[in-house]
């Protein structure tokens, strides 16, 4: 079954960052993982609301470049979220730590990604070939080689 | 300035051909509660915001419906990509083949084009971010009438994170109303 109210099985740890620690322990306890954030589509614990049976999709990676872009999606978005929290709450030194954080992470990430895969935005496009226009685009529906 | 990032927000696999739901979910791009009116409607009003909070908060919620926009616009392109003309006048999509083909024009379920009336710009911003608030609850309920529109578990999972993030907008705009009307606004 693809929706679950307990079971949270996304498993994206195949990518160590180098000197970036993603334990639990350094975060926020009244915020959500990237990954599940991600998921949910909320970084504060407090704020989700579900709705009827469901909680999240599950997403399953089937490749190892969907699966460093699915991470590289969940700390962009919980930089999105943070940052609009933080838009109502510049204040609060913890949550600005933490998105702090997630920045440095989601630069490796995505240098990381890009270096493999391709650019993620045009002046990452330094390849022997102008590679900004490779297909897939992010609306494509591309059969297997889905998303990007 | 904006800059493109060459993926969505949340990822968009819809595997089975569903022109009905391609048709429904049009609205959240063109119609009165969908994203493009979203985006807009944060876009325009953040010019008379007063502060550093104001100002900031209309421009990244309206920088991420832009996102949002692309996710509706790739799911209903996915939904009708692989459709024959006599499968899309069949269900229902005849005239909008006629006027657009398979392109995604921003329009309503029922055809009808965006329109700029679908929001307020009034210089006010008690009156700008309580109409933001009501906006985000009314795209909660569109998300939730095309999630029972459906059984797609590809285009569920995308409906549940979009009407996740209108709860999450609600709430910083709440923020930012009670914050307002405390300043004397």
């Amino acid at each position: 079954m693809l929706f679950d109210t307990t079971d949270f099985n996304y498993e994206i740890s195949l990518f160590q960052i180098p000197g970036s620690d993603f334990s639990l322990e350094q975060r926020v306890d009244r915020f959500y993982s990237p990954e599940e954030g991600f998921l949910r589509g909320n970084m504060i614990r407090d704020e989700f609301d579900s709705y009827k049976k469901y909680t999240y999709f599950k997403l399953k990676p089937e490749t190892e470049k969907e699966q460093m872009l699915f991470q590289l999606m969940a700390y962009s978005f919980a930089i999105n979220d943070l940052n609009l929290f933080l838009d109502m709450h510049p204040e609060d030194r913890s949550v600005y730590d933490l998105f702090k954080q997630y920045v440095n992470d989601k630069n490796e990430l995505e240098s990381m990604y890009v270096k493999r895969f391709g650019p993620m935005t045009v002046t990452e496009t330094n390849g022997a070939n102008y590679n900004w226009i490779s297909n897939p685009w992010p609306w494509d529906k591309m059969g297997g080689s889905k998303y990007v | 300035m904006f800059k493109y990032v060459k993926h969505l927000n949340y990822p968009v696999n819809i595997r089975k051909k569903d022109l009905k739901m391609a048709k429904y979910l049009l609205t959240q791009f063109g119609g009165a509660n969908g994203e493009l009116g979203a985006a807009m409607r944060y876009f325009s009003q953040k010019f008379s915001m007063p502060d550093e909070k104001g100002k900031a908060l209309l421009n990244d919620i309206a920088t991420e419906e832009l996102g949002h926009c692309e996710m509706i616009c790739s799911m209903v392109h996915q939904l009708v990509k692989d459709a024959t003309v006599e499968e899309m006048e069949a269900n229902g999509l005849g005239s909008m083949f006629t006027e657009h083909g398979k392109g995604v024009y921003p329009s309503d379920s029922f055809g009808n084009p965006f329109t700029v009336t679908y929001f307020a710009v009034t210089g006010d911003v008690l009156a700008d971010i309580s109409e933001d608030m009501a906006a985000e609850e009314k795209a909660r309920a569109i998300y939730e009438n095309l999630i029972n529109m459906t059984t797609d578990e590809d285009v569920i999972g995308v409906l549940l994170f979009l009407r996740q993030r209108e709860v999450v907008h609600f709430n910083r705009f709440k923020e930012l109303y009670d914050y307002y009307k405390k300043k004397g606004y």
